[in-house]
């Protein structure tokens, strides 16, 4: 049976290489539902880096296979991620916004000979998973942690931690704690909310009771992230001096048009904004706002994608075309370039991205819409959630 | 002390909330019998169009509100006529079948007309500050929440208990054939109450916009709470909704409180012993 | 309590009915097998979804319980299977199935204790909390499930010592397309047996069961074990051929999907639960393959067009009327 497969494999790789005129990537990602904004935001990324980059690596040519997985569900993830490879023959796997849906297809890797590129989801664990991931997009760890030294120097000693209750909350909420003390503060409560939270008027008061100077917090955009930074001016928070602090998730591009006043002066730390003042940067986002249509919808997958295809184009200029993933993979180890988010590079043994996380305040422009405005660098972060696992 | 009274604030504010937007599925469910999952459908619409009036047409909050209320109750004219008339006495199965049928058309049109992004409702001056209680700040649109819902319960009180329609509509309720035999309009009083229920769905989708903001999936993600909120009441009685959402407000503001880790377990937990304590709702006449 | 639904056939011992049936579920999976060999996953997915909708029909179409919470069994199974498997290293697929099918069934006992305590609305408020109340065990208890990033490392032996599960994913949709058969003959047999009649009876009217001297409740719980097993072993077959189990095999989404297709299909038949599980799941695939942007609007048209064309469900509304066609030899 196994040496059937072996030769089946085979037989499969080499009737792939050999009309190799165009090359499939399959990407997976939330398409419709919930949390379709972010799956568009994984197509306008890979649409502006095609648009920029041409359509064609050598001779190849490339084509996307979209395939939607609309909420975390890995076993239809990995179904569609099988159906790829042996339906399809697509060479290479892409996008994966949530961490089970990409945990869920890691196994297949090895088998069908196919690297996966991750243009999102965020838990540390992923790349171990496999020799064959790549991951273009960030983790909660990294983006969580730089915030603790921002804390810290805008001279607060006790923080109360609140988090969505789920995996990147308490990854966030893990992340934060170890930096946080690590630089001498303390964390003297730890707040874990239900995801479903609508009403974050106690969750304030319990803030409030704590003592804490500040607090720091994790929610997945969306409206809940609006409930909460409306009960936190609301409640007398901001009033009474206590400070927010978070990673970027909690400003979102998408959700700053109606976060709006409420959210200005808040401080994120994160690896990518909008505002990003470069060259690379202008021109991703112009191309990113043709291809997603309204440029107020664009956020941060899609500069996770539109790395990622950077990532996928080397691979086939590596391989020539051919299907070998350890030899794709092993290529792009080190490989470092100028992305729109600022100078990045793949670390050799963790395959994940190092990169700069930066903090940025909202803040009013001037046509009176409010964005991220990057204040302070933090340079070249890897990825410390791998090794805190350790 | 400051702490319990700040809670029994919170709890009072959220209940108050879930009421107005509950209220009007409890009249579909209660009064008309039928199981209506499309509820959150029609708050969201209301909430959309609101947001439509005052950030696109710039209109005021009061404008808006009446505009997105009336609007609202509009188009549920020919979808009741349409489709909500052939379930009615349906299986239950049959009517969740077809109101998640609605629930899907409707998160799928928001989606294409106004976006997946979130919306507001942007309040007047009035409306947006916090006032200060001595002991603690509280938003402002909380008490105006209180304030529609107590105004709300007691309108629709009103109208059931003590109109010339109250009376027809109960007489619909409890006999339809003979309700008609006696000469009242009952697809009419049907249509009208079905109007009134989906304006309240509008206005409680408005109100309480600051608490559930307004984005496509509103009809999917609050259907739950909605639902429990209404059979917990019992469908149909005012009282027991108003009680069941006071006590619902409690439970969850007490338990986010003390265990935010456990809060949605405790949640559910209560609901089952609730709902197991009192299988009809606290006041139903659901049977 | 108001009778539910109408009965949309009337079963009698028919040896021969099992017989088509297994000949027509042999010949699906045959054609399905070389019409779409690349796409086994996805038909593995739905032969597993078939089975938790079996296990709803059991509760709701033979005994008449409304329930949007029946996930909770099926991810009871999956969580059951790939535990054992990933924890304590059992990892041959036989077994693990039928820690599957005891998980489901156990979680069937425990939800059907709770949920039978009301009827109507009140019944299905209690489903849902249910389902949520598991779906918060196991979001909790992640250094046993994963918790939200989903239980991985799951592994399978070959399954009988001879056939791996590969990456075409043909033993895992075999192996589920022979789960089904053993299934559905099981569940042919327990439906009309005694015990199914006096589900029926049940389900058509509590109170002359209750005159009758059975009791309505232990059936309804029998019933609800039973539904569980079934719904643990399609939990169980997602674990295996997926090797990861996730959060949203408990949650309340899936039980309303779940709940849809059975409706789509007919409830109160073995043959329409599969018909609707099949068709709604063959439609989002082809619909969202299409257009992945916009698919939502198209099944919720196809939902309310079923229930002013088709109220009985397809396979309902197509066997009576070709029973009419017939003559009314029912």
């Amino acid at each position: 049976m196994k040496k059937f497969l072996a030769t089946a494999i085979a037989t499969l790789a080499l009737s792939v290489s050999a009309q190799a005129a165009t090359i499939k990537v399959g990407v997976v990602g939330p398409f419709s539902g919930p949390f379709a904004l972010q799956g568009k935001n994984f197509k306008a990324g890979i649409d502006a880096y095609m648009a920029v980059n041409g359509a064609k690596v050598g001779d190849n040519d490339v084509e996307i296979i979209y395939r939607d997985v609309p909420q975390a569900d890995p076993a239809q993830s990995k179904a569609l991620a099988q159906e790829l490879i042996v339906k399809e023959g697509v060479q290479y796997l892409a996008g994966f916004y949530f961490t089970p849906d990409a945990m869920a297809a890691t196994p297949i890797l090895q088998q069908g000979n196919v690297p996966m590129v991750v243009m999102n989801a965020a838990t540390s664990a992923i790349v171990t998973k496999s020799p064959y991931v790549v991951r273009t997009s960030f983790t909660t760890w990294q983006t969580s942690t730089p915030i603790a030294q921002v804390a810290k120097d805008a001279g607060v000693d006790k923080v109360i931690t609140v988090v969505s209750d789920y995996g990147p909350g308490v990854d966030a909420e893990n992340a934060f704690k170890a930096g946080f003390e690590k630089a001498g503060g303390k964390v003297v409560e730890a707040i874990r909310m239900p995801l479903s939270t609508n009403d974050f008027s106690p969750i304030m008061q319990r803030i409030k009771d704590s003592g804490a100077g500040a607090v720091f917090a994790f929610l997945p955009s969306g409206p809940t992230t609006l409930g909460f930074v409306k009960a936190y001016n609301q409640n007398g928070l901001k009033t009474a001096g206590i400070k927010i602090f978070a990673p970027g998730d909690l400003t979102q591009e998408s959700d700053l048009p109606a976060l709006g006043e409420s959210a200005a002066g808040m401080q994120t730390t994160f690896h990518y904004a909008v505002s990003h003042d470069s060259p690379e940067n202008k021109a991703f986002v112009e191309a990113a706002s043709k291809a997603i249509g309204n440029p107020a919808e664009l956020s941060f997958p899609a500069v996770g994608a539109y790395d990622g295809m950077h990532v996928i184009y080397k691979m086939i200029e590596a391989t020539g075309g051919k299907q070998d993933a350890k030899k794709a993979v092993d290529a792009v180890k080190g490989l470092s370039w100028t992305s729109p988010r600022g100078p990045v590079s793949i670390d050799a043994e963790s395959r994940h991205i190092t990169q700069n996380i930066y903090l940025r305040e909202v803040t009013k422009g001037a046509e009176g819409k409010y964005f991220n405005k990057e204040i302070k660098t933090f340079e070249r972060q890897g990825d410390p959630g791998l090794a805190a696992a350790k | 002390m400051q702490t319990v009274l700040s809670i029994a604030i919170d709890a009072l504010a959220y209940g108050m909330v879930l009421f107005v937007i509950s209220i009007g599925l409890s009249v579909t469910m209660g009064l008309m019998r039928v199981v209506n999952l499309a509820h959150g459908a029609f708050a969201m619409i209301g909430g959309y169009l609101a947001s439509y009036a005052t950030r696109d047409l710039g209109l005021g909050y009061a404008p808006a509100i009446l505009i997105a209320v009336v609007a609202t109750a509009i188009i549920a004219v020919p979808i009741e006529r349409l489709l909500y008339r052939r379930i009615y006495g349906a299986p239950e199965l049959t009517q969740v079948l077809m109101t998640i049928g609605i629930t899907f058309c409707v998160i799928g049109l928001a989606n294409y007309a106004f976006g997946p992004t979130l919306k507001t409702i942007p309040l007047p001056e009035t409306l947006s500050g916090s006032i200060d209680l001595g002991f603690r700040a509280i938003a402002t649109h909380r008490i105006f929440a209180i304030v529609c819902g107590l105004i709300v319960a007691g309108g629709l009180w009103f109208l059931i208990e003590r109109t010339a329609f109250g009376i027809r509509l109960r007489a619909a309720v409890d006999n339809a054939p003979m309700a008609a035999a006696l000469g009242v309009r009952t697809q009419l009083v049907y249509a009208v109450s079905f109007a009134v229920a989906v304006g309240l769905a509008a206005f409680g989708g408005i109100v309480g916009a600051e608490l559930l903001p307004v984005e496509p999936y509103y009809a999917l993600r609050y259907m739950v709470t909605f639902l429990v909120a209404v059979s917990i009441g019992g469908a149909g009685s005012i009282p027991g909704a108003l009680i069941a959402c006071l006590l619902l407000g409690a439970i969850d503001t007490t338990g986010r409180y003390l265990a935010p880790e456990y809060g949605e377990f405790f949640f559910y937990l209560a609901v089952i012993v609730i709902v197991t304590l009192f299988p009809r709702g606290l006041a139903g006449r659901f049977k | 309590m108001a009778v539910l639904m109408d009965s949309t056939l009337p079963t009698r011992r028919r040896p021969l009915g099992t017989l088509i049936g297994i000949a027509v579920i042999i010949a699906a999976s045959v054609i399905g097998y070389f019409l779409f060999p690349n796409n086994l996953a996805l038909l593995t997915r739905i032969v597993a979804t078939m089975l938790l909708v079996l296990s709803i029909d059991l509760v709701t179409g033979y005994c008449g319980v409304a329930t949007l919470g029946h996930a909770a069994l099926f991810g009871a199974g999956a969580y059951g299977a790939g535990i054992v498997s990933a924890h304590f290293g059992i990892t041959e697929p036989l077994t693990m199935t039928l820690i599957g099918a005891v998980a489901g069934a156990l979680a069937g006992l425990v939800s059907g204790i709770v949920i039978l305590r009301a009827h109507g609305l009140p019944q299905l408020v209690l489903s849902i909390a249910v389902v949520h109340l598991f779906h918060e065990v196991a979001n909790k208890a992640s250094s046993w499930t994963g918790g939200s990033d989903g239980l991985s490392g799951i592994t399978t032996d070959a399954l009988l010592g001879l056939f791996e599960f590969d990456l075409w994913g043909r033993t895992a949709y075999i192996y589920g397309i022979v789960l089904l058969l053993i299934v559905f003959v099981s569940l042919r047999i327990l439906v009309q047996s005694p015990f199914g009649m006096l589900a029926r009876g049940v389900r058509e009217d509590p109170v002359r069961v209750a005159a009758m001297g059975a009791s309505v409740h232990s059936v309804m719980l029998r019933m609800y074990v039973i539904s569980g097993a079934v719904a643990g072993v399609g939990g169980a077959l997602n674990a295996i051929s997926t090797q990861v189990v996730g959060l949203d095999s408990l949650s309340f989404t899936l039980s309303a999907e779940a709940l849809v297709m059975l409706v789509l299909g007919g409830t109160g038949s073995l043959y329409g639960a599969m018909v609707g599980t099949v068709s709604f799941m063959w439609f989002e695939d082809v619909v969202s393959a299409a257009n992945p942007f916009h698919w939502l609007t198209i099944v919720g048209a196809l939902l309310i067009v079923v229930v002013l064309f088709a109220p009985k469900g397809l396979y309902g509304s197509a066997a009576a009327f070709l029973s009419r066609r017939r003559g009314g030899e029912r």
